[in-house]
């Protein structure tokens, strides 16, 4: 596998896990708000 | 020591300011960490030339296994202490949302915490070690060899996908970091005044996830190859800014002036002074994070 591929896959598969993180946590805190607004 | 006593006070007394206090102290804790972990190095080239790449010291009375071995468990406690300053974080930035951190945070916060301890006090019985040959002689045979820090930056090195692949990486952190740092700071400074803070605020793990992200890229950077770093001063400048503005970022999570602020509200003065202040802290993080290279003697 060529060296760029390498590269842009790892990166690609580290910033998925960031923005899966990143959602994850929003939308835990939107789901408490709701709950807390009832 | 004290954060983990505090914090468990909290959880005893089911006190929220208590909560917050030590939420507080082991985020400040976190931020010290990286200059304190960084030292190592440096007091290890100090005392053994080469540090922990030199094949052996000099002075007979030192070990060279042992300071790689007190450099592994250091970096372990390291991740250990930063990660419990990312869930304090996180925990505070619940307070503020739903009022309370919730359930599974505190317990994250816990196990990490007596984890961290726990490779702290490691840390430090082996560091003991190192320049007191009448203690170590009664415990070598019992102490690991684990050149954690050793393999893991010559990992990074030999692949050679490691070290660009780290670099793109943290070329993304700063743009999530800086992209959501810049947002909150115009809002202070007038720019986009129909948003409230609140809904800025949503975006602020955001950030964190930024500056975790380079911050594991950096760290890996540097145990690859501290040489580089150890004794640069553009190196020593760029954590010096980057723990004020970390510091600094604590002010939006923990403070109620610019948490109160609804659309059309203008910022108070001082909301404005942290927001000048955080943008020239990163700006600073910029230049000699840019500047290793031609200030000091990396590359």
């Amino acid at each position: 596998m060529p060296l760029s591929l390498a590269v842009l896959l790892l990166v690609l598969a580290v910033t998925a896990v960031i923005a899966a993180l990143g959602c994850l946590i929003d939308k835990s805190a939107e789901r408490d708000e709701r709950n807390q607004g009832r | 020591m004290i954060a983990l006593g505090l914090f468990l006070t909290s959880l005893a007394s089911k006190s929220d300011d208590l909560k917050r206090a030590s939420l507080v102290i082991f985020v400040l804790i976190g931020l010290l960490t990286i200059p304190t972990y960084v030292s190592g190095n440096s007091a290890a080239e100090s005392i053994c030339a080469g540090g922990p790449k030199a094949p052996a010291c000099d002075d007979a009375a030192l070990s060279k296994a042992l300071i790689e071995t007190h450099e592994g468990v250091a970096l372990l406690a390291f991740a250990a202490i930063v990660l419990t300053a990312a869930f304090a974080w996180l925990g505070l930035w619940q307070f503020r949302r739903i009022s309370h951190p919730q359930n599974w945070t505190l317990a994250v916060i816990l196990l990490l915490a007596l984890f961290a301890l726990i490779l702290v006090v490691r840390a430090a019985n082996i560091g003991g070690e190192i320049r007191h040959p009448e203690i170590r002689e009664a415990r070598e045979i019992i102490t690991p060899n684990v050149h954690f820090a050793r393999r893991i930056g010559a990992f990074v090195l030999s692949r050679p996908w490691g070290w660009p692949s780290l670099e793109t990486l943290h070329f993304i952190g700063l743009s999530l970091l800086i992209g959501v740092i810049l947002l909150i700071d115009l809002r202070m400074l007038g720019v986009m005044k129909n948003v409230g803070f609140p809904a800025i605020h949503r975006l602020l793990p955001w950030a964190m996830l930024g500056y975790g992200t380079n911050l594991v890229s950096g760290m890996l950077f540097f145990v690859a190859s501290p040489e580089q770093y150890a004794h640069n001063v553009a190196f020593v400048w760029k954590l010096i800014l980057m723990m004020l503005a970390g510091a600094n970022a604590l002010y939006f999570t923990v403070f109620d002036e610019a948490w109160i602020l609804q659309p059309g509200d203008e910022a108070p003065l001082s909301a404005k002074a942290v927001a000048v202040s955080a943008i020239v802290l990163w700006v600073g993080v910029l230049y000699f994070g840019s500047m290793l290279p031609f200030i000091g003697n990396s590359f």
